[in-house]
């Protein structure tokens, strides 16, 4: 009864947070702070399958959100706005396609070299985005995405992705728990182990790529409505990297460390930006911080002091 | 634990009731510029450039002895990160105006907020010809040239100079260089002038090492080059096409961006004679008192020379002050949009004699674009080089045509 207890708060605090956000200050401003951070934060939980569960640092997840993006925005701008809602349900198909492709070249190797070689591919796909002007538009981006009448307007198309979203997290919450997710964090901690057990660990690691590439090309197909506009940079690798840094920020080893990294990250970005250009300073040294004192993140810090507290209320705590 | 997190998320909450906020009973401006990175010596001098125009404004006082307020936001040159700070100046900080911006794809994003939100966006620093033509929306003013202007300048000094056009191009691999280059064409089949291209060349953006592109030019023996590039890109171009003599075998063109000041600062003697260069701005020219005015004003304040970015903020500040003088308020949008669709404005750059004026149809401020020769000046430290024997292109003359504007809307749409 403890453990299930245990299990919904932080659901109810998810639901609390970006439910409330309808309610802070009149919407506006946050409401559109709130959408990118659901949507990045599905980004993130997504890349943390692969990343805090099964120990692949890929570099290259930017590859499946800007694909992501990129067919919702080509879709709807050359089609029309009732085009919006099927190449949002084309995107996870795509996305399929292409990481089981990617995935099978890539997870050939391991470690580091697997690291680069999602790096080459997402920065590849890149180059194409800039270069193949007469279907991407190049470096202008693409601007004016319409969007179905239904969605339009802040709070509806606030309400639209949290719904989506909030779907996508679930499934990857009890994908998290299920025996698959173990298999996943057998492969991280001794993936010599899994093969004994007779179990294939390419197969395992493929398959959470393609889950992982699948819910972050929804996250781009989401993002593509937030303001209606896409530019290639979201294919580039700093895009990667911020989803890492999010992810660190927060605590990998954490199902909602990733969120909780992105809320913080875009928040601050937002407050920081407003008085300084010095923003990227004050990130760099936050992880600075995070990293050398705090290395599991904000979900660490709450896990540190939570074991503190227990002891000294005289619980026993078994690890 | 979980009394922790939920500590953590609330002290979250109460972040999101901090803002800072301007001053009641002001005129607010919104402005976004690059401060940092590859663009950030643009935004620098734009902030600057706005302060001297708002102390001017403020000077002279505005209707309801209300004052202007601009605050400038750094946008990362980042188009998503930019539609945020927009989407806020609007919702939270209640702006009246948005202005700045210096890069195209950051401004395709912003002026699509603008339209959405009916706020008046006033570009001060960006190229893009699709703006004012297919991105084109009512509440978008520009108040620099875009980069059609500058081409047909460039097509019109190439024309009059006459002699054999076998001319090659150099240009970042992206819509900025590939618009100068369709510009230029099409300038020449406006002029009828017969052109003989030998070459195209497409480094990408920030290349850092241009070898191979030069000796290919230098192979392909054009008597021209013309070239788009942009920023630091132009320096480190000249400075290693110098070391394998290319200035001495072909004349060298660069209309867009390649007069900017800054180029001059940083080549100092590197920089070779005899390069034919046109700029947004000219520190030495035209030689009027309103020019002369604003460099000393610049270079008063910040102790150098300003790039020309600094004029397209300038005007920016002052083109929407002269609007809200003419409506009497800064709320009525509508009533704003229709002064400034009728707006004159003696810019620092106009020769004497003429003064710019926006085009109601496309929202583009008509203006001269002047097109020098490098010669030895020292007059404007650290630069040893400066442009002169300027030509000026007159204003009517160089505006992108109906012909041009349909073409852009079938080949870009």
């Amino acid at each position: 009864m403890m453990k299930r207890y245990k299990d919904l708060v932080p659901w109810i605090i998810y639901f609390l947070v970006f439910g409330g956000m309808l309610f802070v200050r009149g919407g506006g401003h946050y409401v559109h702070l709130a959408m990118q951070i659901i949507i990045l934060g599905l980004f993130a939980t997504s890349f943390n399958v692969l990343f805090g569960k099964t120990g692949l640092l890929s570099f290259g997840q930017a590859l499946f959100y800007g694909l992501g993006a990129y067919i919702t925005g080509m879709a709807a701008k050359s089609f029309g706005p009732d085009y919006f809602m099927w190449a949002l349900l084309a995107v996870p198909l795509v996305a399929i396609v292409v990481s089981i492709l990617l995935g099978a070249l890539s997870l050939r190797l391991s470690d580091v070299y697997f690291t680069m070689l999602t790096l080459a591919f997402a920065q590849l796909a890149w180059g194409i985005t800039i270069k193949w002007y007469g279907l991407t538009r190049g470096d202008d981006g693409i601007q004016a995405i319409p969007k179905p009448a239904l969605l339009t307007g802040n709070v509806n198309y606030y309400l639209f992705s949290f719904l989506v979203v909030t779907a996508c997290i679930y499934f990857l919450w009890r994908l998290d728990r299920s025996p698959f997710g173990s298999v996943l964090e057998g492969i991280r901690q001794n993936s010599l182990r899994v093969t004994f057990t007779g179990m294939s660990v390419f197969r395992h690691q493929l398959l959470a790529y393609v889950i992982s590439s699948s819910f972050t090309a929804i996250a781009g197909g989401l993002y593509a409505g937030i303001d209606g506009s896409i530019h290639p940079d979201m294919f580039y690798w700093t895009m990667s990297g911020s989803i890492i840094l999010m992810t660190i920020l927060g605590g990998m080893s954490g199902f909602f460390g990733p969120i909780i990294g992105v809320t913080i990250f875009v928040l601050l970005e937002d407050m920081v930006g407003r008085s300084t250009e010095y923003w990227s300073f004050v990130i760099g040294i936050i992880m600075l911080i995070m990293v050398m004192i705090f290395p599991h993140g904000i979900i660490g810090i709450a896990t540190y002091f939570g074991k503190f507290f227990a002891r000294k209320g005289g619980q026993v705590d078994n690890p | 634990m979980n009394r922790k997190l939920v500590t953590i998320l609330s002290a979250l909450l109460l972040c999101l009731t901090y803002s800072v906020s301007f001053a009641a009973e002001t005129i607010k401006i919104g402005a976004l510029y690059p401060m940092s990175g590859r663009g950030g010596l643009y935004g620098q001098d734009s902030e600057a450039a706005i302060k001297i125009a708002v102390e001017e404004v403020n000077a002279k006082g505005l209707p309801g002895g209300k004052k202007l307020e601009v605050k400038v936001i750094d946008d990362q040159s980042k188009p998503a990160y930019a539609v945020t700070v927009a989407k806020r100046y609007i919702t939270e900080d209640k702006v009246n105006f948005l202005m700045g911006v210096v890069s195209s794809a950051v401004a395709l994003a912003v002026t699509e907020v603008s339209k959405e939100y009916k706020t008046i966006f006033v570009g001060t620093d960006h190229g893009a010809t699709d703006l004012t033509a297919n991105a084109f929306q009512k509440y978008y003013f520009r108040v620099n040239n875009n980069t059609y202007q500058s081409m047909m300048a460039g097509a019109m000094y190439l024309k009059e100079m006459g002699g054999s056009k076998k001319i090659a191009f150099i240009g970042p691999d992206y819509a900025y260089g590939r618009d100068q280059l369709a510009e230029l064409k099409y300038g020449f089949k406006k002029l009828g002038v017969k052109a003989d291209f030998v070459g195209e060349f497409w480094p990408k953006l920030y290349e850092p090492d241009y070898t191979s592109y030069i000796t290919a030019i230098i192979a392909a023996k054009p008597d021209i080059l013309v070239s788009g590039f942009w920023g630091g890109d132009t320096v480190a171009f000249i400075k290693q096409a110098k070391a394998y003599g290319l200035f001495k075998k072909m004349k060298y063109a660069h209309f867009d961006a390649g007069g900017n000041y800054e180029l001059f600062s940083a080549l100092g003697d590197d920089c070779p004679e005899g390069l034919i260069l046109g700029s947004k701005h000219h520190n030495n020219w035209p030689d009027t008192k309103e020019n002369k005015q604003f460099v000393a004003k610049f270079h008063k304040a910040t102790g150098r020379y300003p790039s020309y970015a600094a004029q397209g903020a300038y005007v920016g500040i002052l083109f929407i002050a002269e609007a809200v003088k003419k409506v009497g308020n800064a709320e009525n949008t509508e009533a704003l949009v229709k002064a400034m669709e009728g707006m004159k404005l003696k810019m620092p750059e106009d020769p004497a004699g003429f003064t710019s004026f926006i085009d109601p149809a496309t929202h583009q401020m008509v203006q001269t674009e002047s097109i020098g020769i490098t010669e030895k000046n020292s007059k404007y430290p650290p630069a040893k080089y400066m442009l002169g024997k300027f030509k000026d292109y007159p204003a009517d003359k160089i505006m992108p045509d109906q012909e041009y504007i349909d073409l852009l809307k079938k080949t870009k749409k």
